[in-house]
């Protein structure tokens, strides 16, 4: 049901994101994922309300300092980073996702080929 | 027969205990709050866009007007910025004065956000004992700078008005005054039975949290975060000895006695100041802004503000950018201390507790 109240924001959105500081963050994020910077933009507006999307340059700043820091594949592919700092993959299939490269490391992949997999992986699930 | 029934909620825009217009729009599954989400838009000023081209002779007046209530830092983080990029020093004397003033911003600030707090769980009384308590520390800031909330007070290499003696006797006097009235106005909030019914155990955020949010000030000092007060690293306030306050609770009760320590807390570094504003006379070094590139940041009464500032050899601000310390606090609140809260009532008060500037996260 579409209520009178409730008002298309996207475009309020879109001003967060394309502001100096956040233009950068979402250039950074889609440039690391592989995606197209306005499908990136599509992304977050559709995922994500307001005050995380202001926030979304604080909280790429603490995911670069604070997550995985003690596991280099994870932090390569962005575990907690897209999920727990930038939610855009939900905790289980991003487990599941960082379980098969590494299953695929182990069987003699090579890991960059193994992480672009990853990488592909969270493609799939977060458009 | 009771039943739990899914609906929205949605708390705002116009709200009694909101300052500012936000809407927030709880789902709930009978009083449990499920999810929040913040719908802002209804204030927006743009005023990163109207300060891009003007010199920063006008962009100063414009930064201490992103926020009504903390102006003064704005003001400051804004001129040292400025500083930083011109090479431009401040006496000792200006730099004392300069922690006097953002003090007690500081503490006009602070006893503004309980003020709000105490408003929304309605203990009004403690309330508007606190708004009274305010008025003196208003009064002080317009006897030093001329002007109770926009005081434009810093300019780059010093600061406007010097305090004269008069003036200091009358400041450390209001400050005894302001001290000996919040001691009881504390005590009224730990012992208060009603108050600790609507504060403490509600609105957790846990460290880990106020990490991923990057929450800061005192909602990050709450959860057991003391590295995040930016005073740390300022030099006027290493000079002074500055400690951070931390608590490790993180709820509403955590949040609201950390700025009550705060406020003792500044009025002690006030009096540290006045005590050494003898080590200089003059209140202006002088020097010209020039061209550069800086992110600075200053510790605001709400945590981290952030000015990304570039600027041409005329001093005319090419490109800025503002973080305000409540764009992080008020997703950190609205995503983890209201979601899964176990009342519909503790939305108000917890985000409140946040102490949320909505002027501020929209500039």
């Amino acid at each position: 049901m579409k209520y009178l109240y409730e008002k298309d924001l996207r475009q309020m959105k879109y001003n967060i994101l394309t502001s100096t500081r956040h233009d950068m963050v979402v250039r950074q994020i889609a440039r690391r994922l592989g995606i197209g910077e306005q499908k990136m933009r599509m992304i977050l507006i559709r995922t994500f309300d307001m005050s995380l999307l202001e926030n979304l340059e604080a909280r790429y700043e603490m995911g670069l300092l604070h997550a995985d820091t003690d596991d280099p594949v994870a932090r390569k592919l962005g575990c907690e980073l897209f999920t727990d700092f930038i939610p855009l993959v939900a905790p289980e299939a991003m487990q599941s996702i960082y379980e098969d490269v590494r299953t695929h490391i182990a069987s003699g992949t090579q890991e960059n080929s193994a992480i672009d997999e990853g990488l592909a992986r969270i493609r799939e699930v977060i458009r | 027969m009771k039943k739990n029934v899914d609906v929205s909620i949605p708390l705002g825009p116009v709200h009694p205990c909101w300052k500012e217009p936000v809407r927030l729009k709880c789902e709930t599954s009978g009083e449990r709050v499920l999810r929040t989400e913040v719908e802002l838009g209804y204030m927006k000023k743009g005023i990163e866009r109207i300060m891009r081209g003007r010199p920063w002779q006008e962009v100063m007046f414009l930064a201490e007007r992103v926020c009504g209530i903390c102006s003064v830092v704005h003001n400051m983080v804004f001129i040292e910025a400025m500083e930083g990029i011109s090479g431009i020093a401040v006496p000792p004397r200006a730099a004392y004065l300069r922690v006097i003033v953002n003090e007690l911003d500081r503490v006009a600030s602070h006893i503004l956000a309980n003020f709000s707090y105490c408003y929304t769980i309605e203990h009004e009384t403690l309330g508007m004992y606190l708004l009274n308590v305010r008025e003196t520390v208003l009064d002080n800031l317009e006897r030093i700078t001329g002007s109770r909330i926009n005081t434009a007070y810093m300019i780059p290499g010093g600061v406007r008005f010097d305090l004269t003696e008069a003036d200091k006797a009358a400041l450390l006097a209001d400050l005894v005054k302001v001290e000996a009235d919040m001691h009881r106005y504390v005590r009224m909030f730990e012992t208060g039975p009603l108050i600790a019914l609507r504060s403490k155990g509600i609105g957790i955020m846990s460290r880990e949290r106020a990490i991923e949010a990057h929450a800061v000030g005192p909602t990050a000092r709450a959860s057991g975060l003391p590295e995040s007060d930016l005073r740390l690293c300022h030099p006027t306030y290493q000079k002074l000895g500055f400690t951070p306050i931390s608590r490790t609770e993180g709820d509403n009760f955590a949040r609201i006695m950390i700025r009550f320590q705060e406020v003792f807390q500044s009025i002690d570094l006030i009096r540290k100041c006045v005590d050494r504003l003898g080590e200089g006379d003059s209140i202006r070094g002088g020097g010209f802004c020039g061209a550069g590139e800086i992110t600075y940041r200053g510790e605001a009464p709400r945590g981290e503000l952030t000015y990304y500032i570039k600027s041409d050899e005329y001093g005319r601000i090419l490109d800025i950018a503002i973080r305000t310390p409540s764009i992080m606090n008020i997703e950190a609140c609205a995503h983890y201390m209201i979601t899964d809260a176990t009342s519909v009532a503790d939305v108000t008060s917890t985000f409140i507790s946040s102490d949320p500037c909505i002027a501020c996260n929209e500039r």
